[in-house]
């Protein structure tokens, strides 16, 4: 996580950028959340009642069945429950939450879909939560700039050259430490 | 009496059910599924005697995990009845807090499928 604090409109602003594998959910002052997506999908979500909204930006989907995999950082599965997690703590009801999702472009041709892959995921997971997505921009080959307002619910998301996007991080195995900690008490 | 563990999931993610329904189903458990506290008691309430351990998450609407712990234990035939959370918290406070309302354990999620399996059968035995 990267914070950076600037002046907008006469205002310090913190802008807080959110990494592959990470969650923020706004601490209720004044605060921009960023990323930059490829393939990634980034799930902004907001509670209007509450004021609370955050981010997250995840890789991958879930881990195929059977194959052992930890629903790690690496994947919408976790960081989607980890988000709605974190807006609870902060005081987010789910059955108020709105969803935006964004990214999933297929940056690479002749490489799997995992953009679409990615999109369809979050579409679903959102469906099944039934949390309703009230704006999307995913798909095609371009990256995208995300800015996340969290405390109004406004994004901002505009097409950037492919260069600027991250590289997505692969994912290294074993990479899963800690997952499943277990402690009886 | 059957050697099938039955398991009682408590969680409000449809997602995070059906994980845990693959996982623990084909490790041979019977699962039962129920999407918050107060789901859980209504299910309880009738049929509890045939679970034989209760896996819950923290964070949920109408009634969290805390006031399910605080409300099974405050039942004679839950009092011995084995209680792990499963959470992506993993706060020292909110531990204790399980701890003193009556967990029997916690596991941080993202859960690893083998873990979860152990710790169920070590619970259960």
């Amino acid at each position: 996580m990267f914070v950076t604090t600037d002046m907008q409109d006469g205002r310090s602003v913190r802008r807080v950028t959110v990494m592959q594998g990470q969650v923020y959910v706004g601490s209720g002052e004044s605060e921009m959340l960023t990323t930059v997506l490829g393939s990634c999908i980034a799930c902004c979500l907001y509670d209007p009642t509450a004021q609370v909204g955050g981010m997250n930006h995840f890789l991958l989907a879930e881990p195929n069945p059977g194959s052992g995999t930890i629903a790690d950082q690496n994947y919408g599965i976790y960081l989607m429950e980890l988000l709605i997690n974190q807006m609870m703590t902060r005081g987010g009801v789910k059955s108020r939450m709105k969803a935006h999702i964004y990214g999933g472009a297929n940056m690479h041709t002749g490489m799997a879909r995992i953009g679409d892959a990615n999109a369809l995921f979050a579409r679903n997971f959102l469906q099944d939560e039934a949390i309703p997505l009230v704006r999307h921009d995913t798909g095609g080959d371009s990256a995208r700039r995300i800015e996340f307002d969290p405390v109004l619910g406004r994004t901002r998301c505009r097409i950037i050259e492919a260069a600027a996007a991250p590289v997505a991080k692969p994912v290294v195995r074993p990479k899963q430490v800690g997952g499943g900690d277990v402690e009886l008490f | 009496m059957s050697d099938t563990i039955h398991v009682l999931t408590v969680d409000d993610s449809a997602s995070m059910r059906a994980l845990l329904r693959a996982a623990l189903t084909s490790r041979g458990y019977m699962v039962t599924q129920a999407e918050d506290g107060v789901a859980a008691l209504e299910w309880l309430s009738g049929s509890g005697d045939e679970v034989d351990v209760i896996v819950t998450d923290i964070n949920m609407p109408r009634m969290d995990g805390f006031g399910l712990i605080e409300a099974l234990r405050g039942q004679v035939r839950f009092r011995d009845c084995p209680i792990l959370v499963l959470s992506t918290e993993s706060s020292d406070d909110k531990k204790a807090r399980a701890r003193s309302a009556g967990a029997t354990g916690w596991i941080v999620k993202p859960f690893d499928a083998d873990k979860l399996d152990s710790a169920l059968r070590r619970v259960t035995h």
